[in-house]
């Protein structure tokens, strides 16, 4: 027999969240009325928004328009240059991450990060992965060792590179020097990551693997990525927030921000009117 | 909101590919306009050289039809359109076939016309032309909300096919009082029923073009919405 009763189809639907309405349980980050100043010129302007857990976050705007600054806020990158200053604040799990008393070295192995060009250290490729696991003091062979085949597995290198763990990373190609990069972050096992274009330097193919493995990851980690690639967001993430001159612009589930968006100016930079 | 920023892609050739769909789509429509006028032209004078060209020119149309569902495909691989763009795309496509398909019924309308018995029915005739006027002044409009994407102008002609609707049923009782007070002239009142109907069919389709313009602007589906429902989205 046929099954003649419609069915709904709403499969694409089903991590939906009202991003407006987040409740604490449903919040990695939180920002509140955040403010970016790099000397006298504003990078960032009064922006708030909640960014989900277990779900992939888009921010995606024209070069200068504050989206990487954003993301480097998130695990306090920014402290590293001299005269920035920020007001306003981002709870991590409902604590401030600028509070005083915040260990940045903590911060930072909650919330990894990858980088657009892939960094990975001039040593081999089982070096690189343990690096954050030594730093912490780890030495027990058989964890370090379960440690790389579990990353390696999870940023989909394993297969590729389990027969010259050893060897040196410099020898991989740039897409899986990024995917090692990667391996590297979740070997810490973060609560968040953060990609910051994490394919412009690779080819085509590659950056398939990666936003496949992207798609993978969300499932064990919170992942907040900044793409230039506007067909990128609408592939991996399940939101996008688009920005402009520092400013949150439209933020909404990435299905109705690339179909429907709400204001004048999404549209035009989605559809290619200004870059 | 400013619909027609065409203009403005930085991909000048986008530009243009958007633009000569969008020419293309109304050649499409005017010649099925013209299709649907010279059809019930053909119907109400019998004129047999005229229906004949009409079926003639109905592969012209169907060609259209191809060709335009192509050029929507190489758009949609080449340019990955968003938002409005990729809307206005799908937009084109359902209206191409829309069309096609109106383009069939004014076929289906000048075959009546050849037909021997259908000639016997002149009286019957003249409501069908007055039903057929309204059909091509509907499509008209709706052809011109397309040219213009004018949201407020696609909501009117959505509503019109009630008008139609009404019609369309007030033909159908006056041809049942016919058939039963003149068994014999059945066959012929038939033929006239069948294009009554193509008709009213037309009616529907100008109905969902004025729904896909309705799309494309304001990014809502307002199909199988109620009048309440609908009347709500307008605001």
């Amino acid at each position: 027999m046929i099954n003649l009763e419609p069915t709904h189809l709403e499969s694409a639907d089903t991590n939906l969240l009202d991003l407006a309405n987040l409740t604490d349980e449903q919040t990695a980050f939180s920002i509140e009325s955040l403010d970016l100043y790099y000397g006298e010129k504003q990078a960032l302007k009064n922006v708030s928004m909640r960014i989900p857990k277990g779900q992939v976050t888009a921010f995606i705007g024209p070069s200068g328009c504050g989206k990487s600054t954003l993301l480097r806020c998130l695990n306090r990158m920014n402290d590293l240059i001299d005269n920035c200053n920020i007001t306003g604040e981002i709870k991590l799990e409902q604590s401030n991450i600028f509070d005083r008393n915040v260990d940045v070295a903590t911060l930072r192995r909650k919330v990894g990060m990858v980088f657009q060009r892939p960094n990975p250290f001039p040593k081999s490729i089982y070096e690189n992965v343990v690096y954050g696991l030594r730093l912490q003091g780890i030495k027990d062979r058989r964890r370090l060792d379960q440690a790389v085949e579990e990353s390696l597995r999870g940023a989909a290198l394993w297969d590729e590179v389990k027969d010259r763990l050893h060897d040196n990373a410099l020898g991989l190609s740039g897409g899986q020097q990024q995917r090692l990069v990667i391996a590297r972050a979740i070997a810490i096992e973060p609560e968040v990551l953060l990609l910051d274009e994490p394919t412009s330097a690779l080819d085509p193919i590659s950056t398939l693997v990666i936003e496949e493995l992207i798609t993978e990851l969300k499932k064990k980690f919170t992942v907040v990525i900044v793409t230039h690639n506007m067909q990128q967001a609408a592939r991996v993430s399940d939101n996008t927030a688009f920005m402009y001159m520092g400013e949150l612009i439209e933020y909404s589930d990435t299905n109705t921000l690339f179909t429907t968006p709400s204001k004048k100016q999404t549209e035009d930079y989605i559809t290619g009117r200004y870059g | 909101m400013d619909n027609l920023n065409l203009k403005r892609h930085i991909s000048g050739q986008f530009n243009t590919e958007l633009e000569n769909i969008r020419n293309h789509v109304l050649l499409m429509g005017g010649l099925v306009e013209k299709q649907l006028s010279d059809a019930i032209s053909a119907i109400s004078t019998l004129d047999a050289g005229l229906a004949e060209q009409v079926i003639k020119n109905d592969r012209k149309v169907n060609s259209f039809e191809v060709s335009i569902d192509e050029e929507c495909t190489r758009i949609i691989a080449k340019r990955q359109p968003a938002a409005g763009d990729l809307r206005l795309i799908f937009a084109i496509s359902k209206t191409v076939t829309d069309l096609e398909r109106i383009g069939d019924n004014a076929k289906m309308l000048a075959s009546v016309a050849l037909e021997k018995n259908a000639s016997k029915q002149g009286k019957l005739l003249v409501s069908l032309e007055n039903l057929g006027r309204q059909c091509v002044t509907m499509l008209h409009n709706v052809l011109d909300c397309f040219a213009r994407m004018d949201v407020d102008a696609a909501f009117e002609v959505h509503s019109a096919d009630k008008l139609i609707d009404s019609q369309y049923e007030s033909l159908m009782r006056e041809l049942m009082t016919y058939m039963m007070e003149d068994p014999r002239a059945i066959p012929s009142i038939m033929e006239v029923m069948w294009a009554a109907r193509a008709l009213e069919r037309v009616g529907d389709r100008a109905q969902n073009i004025a729904e896909y313009v309705i799309y494309f602007i304001k990014g809502k589906d307002i199909r199988h919405l109620d009048d309440d429902e609908i009347a709500q989205l307008r605001e």
